[in-house]
């Protein structure tokens, strides 16, 4: 776990990005231009910047995400339980091929599913139908990218051959707020989607995903939420009890014991409001003057998300003698989404959708491997 | 039971073949016997035994839930059937277990999902299980699982027989409408022309007229017409559609993987037992390996793309996988066109003398994403898999990185940026000698980050391990060294000095840049030397690692025009200087000879072109000094004289009761040369009886003696006497000729 923490945050010197390789010749010429590309194109600083995650966050805000979307897409991006994945950028990825990418992506599963037989491509029944659709509305900068949704529909075995396709498969590809510097610095031709959810059988994940590698030259990785993401979510989410009531605060902790032991934990939603606002108020009378930044928008630091997380424990140590710290969080859910250590993430509440794509874009993006 | 349960596969098979063996040979019958005892008194204490016997006799009903026990043994025999394959015996334990539901239907499925043979399934098991088939109330779902889990590992099932024997039994199951096409798949496996009958094809035939002309219907029907033409009256296409899906079984993979470890010699009987037409054949299919990661992608041409790229005007493009000669690559390469999967390049040679040459920087990117991506799953974000199952596929890959590496002269970024991080976590032995190569790879690193990125990590793991990894990772930066000093002499010798010297890495350095990097590293290296020979109590072993990258240190302005000049720390010149043997000494004064040729040259060209560089008062004064300690030392026999740095108090130097303790080091008295003294002294004197070294020392016998140790082949010596010491006579103040420059 520690190992993990130290591993996927420090990265070196941003400017490895792109690499310039230039054999001999034009020495001089290289020398010039790899300056000129220095300055525009691997936009931030050469000293070495540790990528971290951020230490600090804006509270999520109500948004208007339902006024943007298209209401089906959304209720689909809402209702299920997604695998997460990060991805590394799409090489010659074109939001305007998506029509054709459906007909391959088909053609691709029907190919995989009859792996081992003489395929004709032509007199194949496509029983699996995939769509690609383009998600308006979910962009929050200028440089991310929009966000992609596959669904695939396929009939049952012994349907007849009027009853209407049903959707089997759906996952998308997005970047919520992704780091403008990371971006900047991709050349032209890479679209960088880094974050990846799916959700339906897995051999058909495992066909999307191994079309999208020979398609577009891109990896995909498992993306665990990290125990300081859980905790951030859990902060997120309870901000919002005020204005969308939580319901419960449920965390699910392993503790190393033999045999293991899973503690469920779960807070009354008023008690955890309470305990987060004194955290709150804690930091507003120690920020005392500084006030004004907070003034525009409402920020939360990693050292209340630290406190209110330290409260829950030393509440669960009074009445149970047992020290969390010890263990590991491997689940969080309020009434706002669930998340898991393994990468299942579900959001039930849309308003507060583009807090924690956020947040797991940011994961995503750690995990870059350059 | 549980006596007779074996670990896995591999031992059990060979102890089979040996027991046969037995009943020929009488005589290593007994001896059989006890070591055959011994193994069973050993297995009653492995837990996986006794978490077999647990499965085998527990009873119906036992809750599941908050069970820790059955959870530990589960966890147990998932664990050996994902690395190593159940055995024969375990198969058919847990496959009984699951199947007769003891403890649920839940559990039942697990342990489907981790029923990985580690060679042959008992028929008798998957008869049983067929069974409990109808007998238990199991879900469709699991009963899927179970029926696909026979198709893949049909071809490993020891007899066919009796599964024929029930054909007709398993044939009813052809109405449950989804399990269907999964029968339907077994029974074109078990057929045979007497399972063959009327009422069986009627049947089929009832169902294809309520389902439609589903293929796999098709199939096993056209499969009995094949045996019986006369009761199939159907008209099958001449081509069926598509026979059976290849359904992508979640045991595959394991499968494989399994017998990957196993090794070949497992390969051979399976090959053999399976022979039927469409059998679910174990096909490497890369895309359910949990870790393919490390594989390197095939090569294949970008899928048709024709909307994208437009037809270029330079006519048609070639796919590198169409290559198959050097010559085919020169003719074509100005249209060639890349792979889908850049990574794919790793595993042809021929591409990668196309990489070589690629000016694409999307391209190289995307390798560079590849590898990455490769890299860091395998090694940062392994988890919970561990690392040490895969070690010997991480080593293959981790080879071929680095061939290429060396192929293409240079690193790749992104294994740079992965040993930034991997450094922090590594423990130093993990594929040592691999980690080691990719890290001497790696371009200059500026030095305002060498210390954050390369020194601190580094230093944590040198002063923490064995002496071999000392060796070791001195001998890695000396040929970083080698490497930053090339780069730096190619380009420099293309331009004037003062320009950026490597468009390697997007990060521009300046001579003096470089000369900073090229300065941290040598006196990193100086650091660790000095403390490391100190903690090893100045190994010869790590003194000669040492030595060896002083020697590229020193000659660094004349082998690769670098403007710089360092002098090793008193930490390494002393202890090789009195190294007890005369190999590490005649070293030093080798590399002491090439720092003078080095820094009159420097004086020389500085004088000639009247803007070279400036080498430091300080840097002359140190290699002044450690002259003047060398020849007084080993020549002048005047050790401890105030001027040269190393002082110990009179009184001090009394107390050892050394005679002549200022001569102690000389060439005749030193440690490392002693034997030859007293050789030369046998062979120049053979009479004498009383040996007196001190007689080598008049001048006749001196010259003598000079010129039997480089008869000895101490070449550094000789030069270095040769351009330091002025041959005169010992006695004589030959303050060698040290430079004064």
């Amino acid at each position: 776990m520690e190992r993990h923490q130290i591993s996927e945050t420090r990265t070196p010197r941003s400017n490895v990005v792109v690499q310039r390789r230039r054999k001999s010749k034009s020495y001089r010429l290289s020398y010039r231009s790899g300056l000129g590309a220095a300055d525009s194109r691997l936009g931030w600083s050469p000293a070495l910047t540790a990528r971290r995650l951020n230490t600090s966050r804006k509270a999520a805000r109500l948004s208007n995400i339902a006024e943007k979307v298209d209401p089906g897409q959304l209720a689909l991006l809402v209702k299920t339980e997604w695998q997460l994945s990060y991805v590394t950028p799409l090489h010659q990825f074109r939001h305007t091929q998506l029509k054709s990418y459906s007909r391959q992506l088909s053609a691709f599963i029907a190919a995989g599913k009859q792996q081992g037989l003489a395929v004709e491509v032509e007199g194949l029944q496509t029983t699996f139908r995939v769509s690609f659709s383009v998600v308006q509305g979910m962009t929050q900068s200028d440089e991310d990218a929009e966000s992609v949704l596959i669904q695939i529909h396929s009939k049952r075995l012994f349907a007849n051959q009027d009853e209407p396709q049903k959707p089997v498969w759906s996952g998308w590809l997005t970047c919520v707020n992704g780091n403008p510097d990371y971006l900047h610095s991709l050349p032209k031709g890479f679209v960088c989607l880094p974050l990846f959810g799916c959700s339906g059988a897995d051999g058909l994940s495992a066909l999307v995903k191994s079309w999208f590698q020979q398609s577009f030259d891109c990896c995909f990785g498992p993306l665990e939420i990290s125990h300081t993401s859980l905790q951030w979510l859990m902060a997120l989410w309870t901000n919002c009890h005020a204005e969308s009531g939580i319901q419960h605060l449920k965390m699910i902790w392993t503790v190393p014991a033999a045999p293991p032991l899973q503690v469920t934990y779960t807070v009354d939603p008023e008690d955890a409001w309470e305990l987060w606002s004194s955290v709150r108020k804690e930091k507003e009378k120690r920020g005392g003057g500084g006030g004004e930044e907070e003034a525009g928008e409402n920020y939360i630091d990693i050292e209340e998300v630290t406190r209110f997380m330290q409260g829950l424990k030393s509440h669960f140590y009074r009445h149970f003698r047992l020290d969390l710290s010890a263990g590991t969080l491997n689940q969080v859910s309020t009434a706002l989404g669930s998340a898991k250590y393994s990468g299942r993430m579900k959001i039930s509440n849309s308003r507060y959708m583009i807090t924690t794509l956020t947040l797991l874009t940011e994961c995503a993006l750690l995990k870059m491997p350059i | 039971m549980a006596a007779k349960l074996s670990l896995s596969g591999p031992p059990d098979s060979d102890l089979s073949s040996t027991s046969n063996l037995s009943v020929s040979s009488r005589s290593s019958n007994r001896s059989l016997r006890v070591a055959e005892k011994e193994r069973k008194k050993k297995e009653a204490e492995d837990p996986f035994v006794l978490a077999l016997k647990y499965f085998s006799d527990v009873e119906a009903g036992t809750p599941v839930n908050g069970n820790d026990e059955v959870e530990r043994n589960m966890v147990l025999v998932e664990t050996l059937a994902y690395s190593k394959g159940l055995s024969p015996e375990a198969v058919s334990v847990m496959l009984e277990f699951a199947m007769s539901l003891r403890m649920g239907t839940s559990l039942c499925a697990r342990v489907l999902k981790c029923l990985i043979p580690a060679t042959l399934v008992p028929q008798e098991a998957v008869v049983r299980a067929v069974v409990w088939l109808s007998v238990g109330k199991i879900p469709v779902s699991t009963q899927i699982l179970f029926i696909k889990w026979v198709l893949t590992v049909f071809d490993m099932i020891d007899a066919k027989n009796q599964l024929r024997a029930v054909y007709g039994f398993i044939f009813n199951f052809v109405t449950e409408e989804n399990l269907c096409p999964f029968i339907c798949h077994l029974l074109y496996l078990l057929t045979r022309k007497e399972s063959v009958r009327v009422f069986r094809v009627r049947k089929l035939l009832e169902l294809q007229s309520r389902l439609g002309r589903q293929p796999f219907l098709l199939n096993l029907l056209s499969l009995y017409k094949v045996f019986c033409p006369e009761m199939v009256m159907l008209s099958i296409p001449s081509r069926i559609k598509s026979g059976f899906r290849n359904h992508n079984m979640p045991w595959k993979s394991a499968l494989i993987a399994v017998q990957k470890r196993a090794g070949p010699q497992l390969a051979g009987p399976q090959v053999a037992s399976g022979s039927s037409p469409t059998s679910t054949t174990i096909k490497t299919n890369p895309r359910k390996r949990k870790r393919c990661h490390l594989e390197v992608p095939v090569m294949s041409s970008v899928v048709s793309k024709e909307a994208q790229t437009e037809p270029s005007s330079c006519g048609k493009v070639v796919p590198l996988v169409q290559l198959h000669s050097f010559a085919q690559l020169l003719d074509n390469m100005h249209r060639i066109e890349l792979p889908a999967q850049m990574g794919s390049l790793l595993g042809s040679s021929l591409a990668l003398h196309y990489l070589d040459c690629v000016q694409d920087e999307s391209a190289l990117l995307r390798l560079n994403f590849w590898l990455g991506y490769a890299l860091h799953e395998e090694f940062l974000f392994c988890g919970d898999e561990g690392a040490s199952q895969n070690s010997e596929e991480a080593l293959q890959f981790l080879d071929k990185l680095l061939s290429t590496q060396q192929f293409l002269q240079e690193g790749f970024s992104c294994s740079e940026a992965f040993l930034y991080k991997f450094l922090n976590v590594w423990d130093g032995s993990l594929l040592r000698p691999q980690i080691l190569g990719l890290l001497s790879n790696i371009p200059v690193v500026p030095s305002s980050q060498i210390r954050q990125l390369l020194f601190e990590p580094l230093m944590q793991l040198f002063f923490t391990s064995s002496l071999f990894f000392k060796c070791g990772l001195i001998e890695c930066l000396n040929n970083m060294l080698l490497k930053w000093l090339t780069w730096h002499s190619v380009y420099a010798l293309e331009d004037d000095l003062d320009i950026s010297l490597n468009s390697h890495t997007s990060i521009n350095m300046t001579l003096s840049g470089f000369k900073d990097s090229v300065m941290e590293l040598v006196d990193f290296v100086g650091r660790l030397a000095s403390l490391s020979l100190r903690l090893e109590g100045c190994h010869s072993l790590l003194l000669s690692f040492v030595l060896d990258f002083y020697e590229t240190v020193c000659d660094m302005f004349i082998k690769y025009g670098l403007p710089l000049v360092v002098m090793p720390p008193p930490g390494v010149f002393y202890p090789a200087l009195f190294a007890t043997d005369p190999v590490s000494v005649d070293r030093l004064a080798y590399i002491m000879h090439r720092y003078k040729v080095n820094l009159t040259s420097a004086k020389s060209q500085e004088k000639l072109t009247k803007q070279a560089f400036h080498i430091s008062r300080q840097t002359v004064r140190e290699f002044n000094h450690y002259i003047i300690v060398m020849v007084n030392c080993l020549w002048n026999s005047k050790m401890f004289q105030l001027d040269m740095g190393l002082s110990l108090g009179e009184e001090l130097l009394l107390k050892t009761k050394v005679p002549q303790y200022s001569a102690s080091f000389d060439l005749v008295h030193h440690p490392a040369f002693m034997s030859y003294a007293v050789d030369f002294h046998h062979r120049c004197w053979p009479g004498r009886k009383d040996m007196d070294l001190n007689s080598i020392k008049h001048s006749k016998p001196w010259s003598w003696y000079l010129e039997f140790l480089f008869s000895q082949g101490f070449d550094g010596l000789k030069q270095f006497v040769e351009s330091n010491v002025g041959r005169q006579l010992p006695a004589d103040e030959g303050q060698g000729d040290s430079q004064s420059t």
